[in-house]
């Protein structure tokens, strides 16, 4: 982690007995400057302050992945971390994948191949796949499984999201000369 | 998440030292994937949280010829697994990191928290014990140094005092031909916590060092057994003979994620395996 | 899978089509009632007996009533509210006594989610423990009641059928033959014991619903994770006095269900809520731990089988006993219970047989519907019966259940004869055989060879059946209606929660109006004010259903444009055909029409009408079914039978115990293939599930009855990490005649029969045969470590740790 981003930060106790921290971060390319609660969690944040409903909370312990977001590079759960710690961080959302109204390759990947059902957990595989994408353009099917067994799907048996992400690499080798 | 807590993010070690002795009701943060378990169960009652992360010692990852690594309280589990060094020095940590909870959870949760969690379980201080590593902990009174098999007093329960924090952990170098595994026993592939954790070492001189977690009330180094081993000399009836002994060594308990009569065999399997891995038979 | 290798020899039906809700639910868009804010919406939180069974002594709520930001705190003092599927037996909220370790204590509404937690935190409860039904001997023993009142209880009566003074919520049975001579007669008897732990269904948006209770009528808004609107607002109904048209219930996109979701489970305790809190709508969802602990399971089950057989294989009779641990509640349990008596002995025919089915009330979490209905469960009793039966008449598995298998003039174990349009078992099963390469079992000096390897491997398979569980009577409807550009607004009742049911009845309505799918505007949205109605969506029975009610709508449209069409093309409709969205004249195809140019009505030039906005219905219901007769179980309660089988191959890590899945070739007479997408989805998706029971998943009791994995650390499902290594799918297409295209239903067959498979696969492995799933890594180990040569329930109970 750039600690150098880091600024300390000393809890300011107003007359209510209220706790805020005033919070400034980078969500899919936007500036936010928001003052926050230190017990509210990242994923809390994004949905009740941000109104950014795509990421879900589905065990809320880290177990499962359905609030995976992509933090200053690293696919992360956003329900273990406190929003107090993305001070300065540059987040990614499911709802910054696609650019200029058109969906990104991994999208339109993981709609052909069928790699979601009820969808819950799509947001989170989709992060996972695109920190994984941005780190490492060209895995093997070994390392997307170990990159994408964090996050749970109950529906599909992961198969049709396995090749979903094989065939975004295809794509994106061509399309996107790499 | 009853809890309502204060955030402090400090940069100087002795200012942090101070306010964990002052607040009594203050927790570390580091990755914060215990932590926040703790918290959002409501198991703990938290009044303060101390965010490590931007303290200049916790940050230390680096290894220094003849020195060895120092693993500080701020570094993830996946800079451990991505690191180069680790691989080749310290194979059974390079392991034992990469089996470690998910991909996303390893973005998050640090070496250090592993061990100051102090989780029977813990996958991280069997090799660690391995390579007999040694806890730096700082205080309002200074730093002191305590090995990883006396850092471990019972159940989720450490040596720490109030005011005190662990800023690294430190691994001698290993010599020229140094050797070791990690071998785990899970309910499935994925994540998951160890049913049993095994790290065998074997030294240049041919000794070996044996770690292991989820068989005790903290994870163990087990001195009686390698004295015995290399007692005997390692041998491929040694091995045998040891797989059977290690039970006499351990006292697994059962619970919800295994029986003890398992968590013995297993232990016997995963031991076997390592040493006839690292002998060079494929067992 | 070869994207290339399904042919359908229709335009739109079968052809692989993109799911319509995927680019909702790929760019964070789609709206699940967990994502739902209403104005002024508070938050709610439970309180839940930590105990199996106790006395409520007192509750102190003065300090999470005076708690600031609080709205609504509740207990079982302020309602006496009922409910129930089938049988009225659960209180809303718990008064005197509890009944298992999740029962909802006290409930609070506050204006956030923390304030509830902390209002929870505040009660002051004083219990006092009982001793609790731990199980199904001792619930059979009958010395505690959990339902002292299951006398009175208010049930469906003539299909269930509670047994007096005892903890039998249903007991149904089925017998035809004369099964003592049959055994009499017999070469060999077997008798066999075969047992599985409850599972959760996890799916990945717990249950969440809102309500809003209008504290001026008896109106109340629903919007909830459902499989069943029109269910919920038929119980809700019953359950609070009112009509059924006083209830709106509304359901968003649905974050997976697979059972769990169907009937009625959080709607009543919101409505107190929200007339606690004097209608300000409030949201219940459930964490992952109450969705393990509170949120209905698929219950537990013991299966005792005897069956007789001639020495050359054939089966003479069957006797089945199976026991249903439905914890403390029978919500769906009882019907799955009822299942188990008509598809208990699988795909065979056989023509002496008994089955007796109990559901049975313990202390343990209640159960409900899960993915096969029971199926699961029964088959893994006779499937792996079936590998034991041939393993001791020496012949080849295969060999022994083809000559077993139904065919058309056989009769199932109800009296329903089999046609050529019910499908074929032996299709399925010698496709999969086939494909895994099977030439037999593997010789003991084969095993004993591979043993010292470490690894050994094998091979299994096994069949499977369903048909819907259903009312005689269950009915689904469509309405459809013509934008002015020609598309169709297809309205349906029925719930789409990722199993691809809007897309695949867009493909048939395409198919019969002959227009771009594109064309068809559908929404996984139902709204019980204008969505017409469905029973329910379970069952696989919504492409059966409901598709037949949307060919209906549109041979109906297509009748009513042609009427149209012919006025204004001065011709008979009988002359006019349709095509690619137009119609034309037979003989004459230049004298044509656009759909749009008669979709709202035709326009003459001089600006006169006729016709009018297109618009029509179709409905269905299930054909000929009849409920079953209390003694013998005899009638007709299957509208469509699909049958599959799988075949495994697995390798066995012979000291840790960790069994590795190799392949997996699974094969289903779906009749026609909708969409070869879809079918795909739904049958990765079974065989993982399946996966998940044969090998992993089971709640775990403490000698108290409470549950010792109530999260995802301890309660885990299969991962990326965990998928087999390989997976074919096959599809089998005999139609059903009266299926829309032919087709049957496949969305929860899939999972049925691989613990079976992968049991008989193990078998042939190790020459070991287990009675008790999970096939853990723990059980297969201390399995072989123990020298036996069957292991049993009792086996594995006795392991330390495990009860």
């Amino acid at each position: 982690m750039d600690n150098s981003k880091d600024c300390s930060m000393y809890t300011e106790h107003i007359e209510s007995g209220k706790r805020k921290v005033t919070l400034n971060l980078t969500v899919n390319g936007r500036q936010v400057v928001r003052d926050v609660d230190p017990s509210m969690t990242l994923l809390h944040f994004l949905r009740d302050n941000l109104k950014l409903f795509g990421t879900k909370e589905a065990c809320g312990e880290g177990e499962c992945g359905a609030c995976t977001i992509i933090m200053d590079g690293n696919a992360v759960t956003s329900c273990i971390i406190l929003a107090v710690e993305a001070e300065g961080a540059q987040i990614t959302t499911v709802e910054g994948l696609a650019k200029d109204g058109k969906l990104s390759i991994l999208q339109e990947e993981y709609i052909k191949a069928d790699a979601l059902q009820c969808g819950f957990c799509t947001p989170g595989f989709l992060m996972s796949t695109r920190a994984l994408l941005d780190h490492n353009p060209n895995p093997t099917d070994e390392e997307i499984t170990e990159a994408l067994s964090g996050n749970l799907c109950r529906c599909t048996g992961y198969l049709p999201i396995l090749n979903a992400v094989k065939s975004t690499v295809e794509r994106e080798r061509k399309e996107l000369d790499r | 998440m009853i809890s309502r807590f204060t955030y402090f993010k400090p940069h100087n070690l002795i200012e942090t030292v101070q306010y964990l002795e002052k607040e009594e009701k203050s927790f570390v943060l580091a990755g914060g994937t215990d932590l926040m378990i703790l918290l959002r169960r409501n198991l703990i009652d938290a009044e303060h949280i101390v965010d490590i992360k931007a303290l200049p010692e916790t940050a230390a990852f680096e290894f220094i010829d003849g020195a060895g690594l120092t693993i500080g309280a701020s570094v993830v589990v996946n800079r451990v697994v991505d690191s180069e060094v680790v691989k080749v020095k310290y194979p059974a940590l390079n392991q034992a990191a990469a089996s470690l909870a998910s991909f996303q959870l390893r973005n998050r949760a640090t070496v250090v928290g592993n061990i100051c969690n102090a989780s029977p379980g813990a996958d991280l201080p069997p090799a660690l014990l391995a390579y007999d590593a040694v806890v730096n902990i700082a205080g309002t009174q200074g730093i002191r140094q305590v090995p990883l098999h006396q850092f471990f007093t019972g159940v989720k329960r450490t040596v720490l005092q109030r005011g005190e924090l662990v800023v690294s952990v430190q691994l001698p170098e290993p010599g020229e031909g140094d050797k070791s595994i990690y071998l785990r026993q899970t309910r499935l592939r994925g994540h998951d916590l160890a049913t049993v954790g095994v790290a065998s070492r074997i030294k240049p001189d041919g000794k070996v060092a044996i770690g292991i977690c989820a068989v005790a009330p903290t994870p163990k180094r087990l001195f009686a057994l390698e004295d015995m081993i290399n007692e005997r000399g390692l041998s491929h009836e040694t091995i045998e003979w040891a797989a059977e002994e290690i039970k006499e060594h351990i006292h697994p308990i059962s619970d919800v994620r295994s029986s003890a009569l398992y968590r013995l065999q297993m232990a016997s399997v995963l031991l076997k395996r390592g040493l006839f891995n690292l002998i060079g038979k494929e067992d | 899978m070869d994207e290339k290798k399904y042919q359908s020899k229709y335009s739109r039906v079968g052809q692989r089509y993109d799911r319509k809700d995927a680019r909702e639910k790929v760019t964070g868009q789609a709206v699940y009632t967990y994502d739902l804010e209403l104005p002024g919406m508070l938050h709610a939180r439970c309180l839940l007996s930590p105990y199996a069974r106790a006395r409520i002594v007192s509750i102190d709520t003065s300090k999470a009533k005076a708690l600031p930001g609080v709205r609504a705190v509740l207990t079982g003092e302020d309602s006496d509210i009922l409910v129930g599927l089938y049988m009225q037996d659960k209180r809303v909220l718990s008064k005197g006594e509890t009944r298992y370790q999740g029962d909802v204590v006290a409930a609070v509404a506050a204006e956030d989610e923390e304030t509830a937690e902390r209002a929870i935190s505040l009660l002051e409860v004083v219990y006092e423990p009982l001793v609790p039904v731990h199980d199904i001997d001792e619930a059979l023993e009958g010395k505690i009641l959990v339902h002292e009142d299951i006398n009175d209880l208010k049930h469906y009566e003539g299909v269930f059928f509670p047994q007096k003074d005892s903890n039998i919520a249903s007991w149904n049975k089925s017998k035809k033959g004369d099964l003592d001579k049959a055994f009499d007669e017999s070469d060999l008897v077997v008798e066999n014991e075969f047992s599985l732990p409850a599972v959760a269904h996890v799916p990945m948006e717990t249950h969440v619903a809102i309500v809003q209770a209008d504290p001026f009528s008896n109106k109340i808004k629903i919007w909830s994770s459902a499989q069943s609107p029109f269910t919920i607002r038929q119980i809700m109904a019953d359950s609070f006095g009112i009509s059924e048209s006083d209830v709106e219930v509304h359901i968003p996109y649905v974050g997976g269900g697979f059972g769990g979701k169907a009937g009625i489970h959080l709607e009543p305790l919101a409505t107190l809520l929200s007339k606690a809190a004097g209608g300000l709508p409030v949201k219940v969802r459930a964490t992952r731990e109450q969705e393990f602990n509170q949120l209905p399971t698929r219950a537990g089950m013991r299966g005792r089988i005897k069956t007789g057989v001639t020495k050359d294989g054939k089966l003479t009779g069957i006797k089945a006993v199976y026991d249903w641990d439905s914890g403390a509640y029978a919500d769906y349990a009882v019907n799955v219970g009822k299942t188990a008596v008509y598809s208990g002995l699988g795909p065979y025919a056989v023509d002496n047989a008994s089955i007796d089915s109990k559901t049975i009330y313990t202390n343990k979490v209640f159960s409900t519907a899960y993915r096969g209905f029971g199926h699961l469960e029964t088959h893994w009793t006779i499937e792996r019966q079936m590998d034991i039966l041939s393993q001791k008449l020496g012949i080849d598995p295969y060999e022994f259940r083809m000559k077993n298998l139904l065919e058309p003039g056989f009769e199932t174990m109800s009296g329903e004869v089999i046609t050529e349009s019910s499908g074929s078992p032996k299709d399925c099963l010698t496709a999969v055989v086939k494909e895994i390469g099977w030439t037999g079992r593997k010789t003991e000096e084969e095993r004993q060879r591979e043993w010292k390897t470490g690894k050994v491997r094998g091979k299994g398979f096994a069949m499977l059946q369903k048909a819907p569980a259903m009312p005689a009577n269950t009915a689904s409807s469509v309405i459809m209606q013509m934008n002015g550009d020609g598309h169709v607004k297809l309205m349906i009742g029925a719930v789409d929660f990722g199993q691809g049911a809007i897309t695949a009845l867009a493909q048939i309505a395409a198919q019969e109006l002959d227009i771009p799918i594109e064309h068809i505007e559908i929404s996984a949205e139902i709204d019980t004010r204008s969505s017409p109605y469905d029973w329910n969506t379970v069952a696989s029975k919504l492409i059966f259903m409901a598709g037949n009610a949307v060919i209906k709508a549109s041979r109906e449209m297509l009748r009513k444009m042609k009427e149209v069409a012919a006025q204004a093309l001065r011709t008979e409709p009988e002359n006019l055909m349709h095509a690619n969205g137009e119609v034309y004249h037979r003989h004459n195809p230049g004298r044509r029409l656009s759909y749009k140019d008669i979709a709202l009505g035709y326009m003459y030039p001089n600006g006169t009408g006729i016709g009018g906005p297109l618009i029509s219905s179709g409905s269905s219901i299930a054909d000929g079914l009849t409920n079953l007769h209390p003694e013998t179980g005899q009638g007709n309660p299957a509208a469509v039978w699909t049958f599959g089988a799988h075949a495994v191959e697995i390798e066995v890590d012979v000291e840790t115990g960790y069994i590795e899945v190799l392949k997996v070739a699974s094969a289903f007479d779906i009749g026609q293939v909708i969409n070869e997408k879809l079918v795909f989805g739904q049958i990765c998706g079974g065989v993982l599930q399946g996966l998940g029971s044969a090998l992993l998943e089971g709640y775990k009791f403490n000698k108290d009855v409470q549950l010792l994995n109530p999260s995802f650390t301890d309660n885990k499902i299969p991962t990326m990490k965990d998928m087999p290594v390989e997976i074919v799918p096959i599809y089998i297409e005999n139609p059903q005649l009266n299926g829309p295209y032919g087709a049957r239903g496949v969305g929860e067959h899939p999972m049925i029969s691989i613990p079976s498979a992968i049991g008989n696969a193990v078998y042939d492995a190790l020459g070991i045969n287990f009675h008790v799933l999970p096939l853990s890594p723990e059980a297969i180990a201390l399995g072989i470590a123990s020298g036996k040569k069957s292991i049993l329930c009792t086996d594995v109970d006795c392991l330390p740790g495990l009860h």
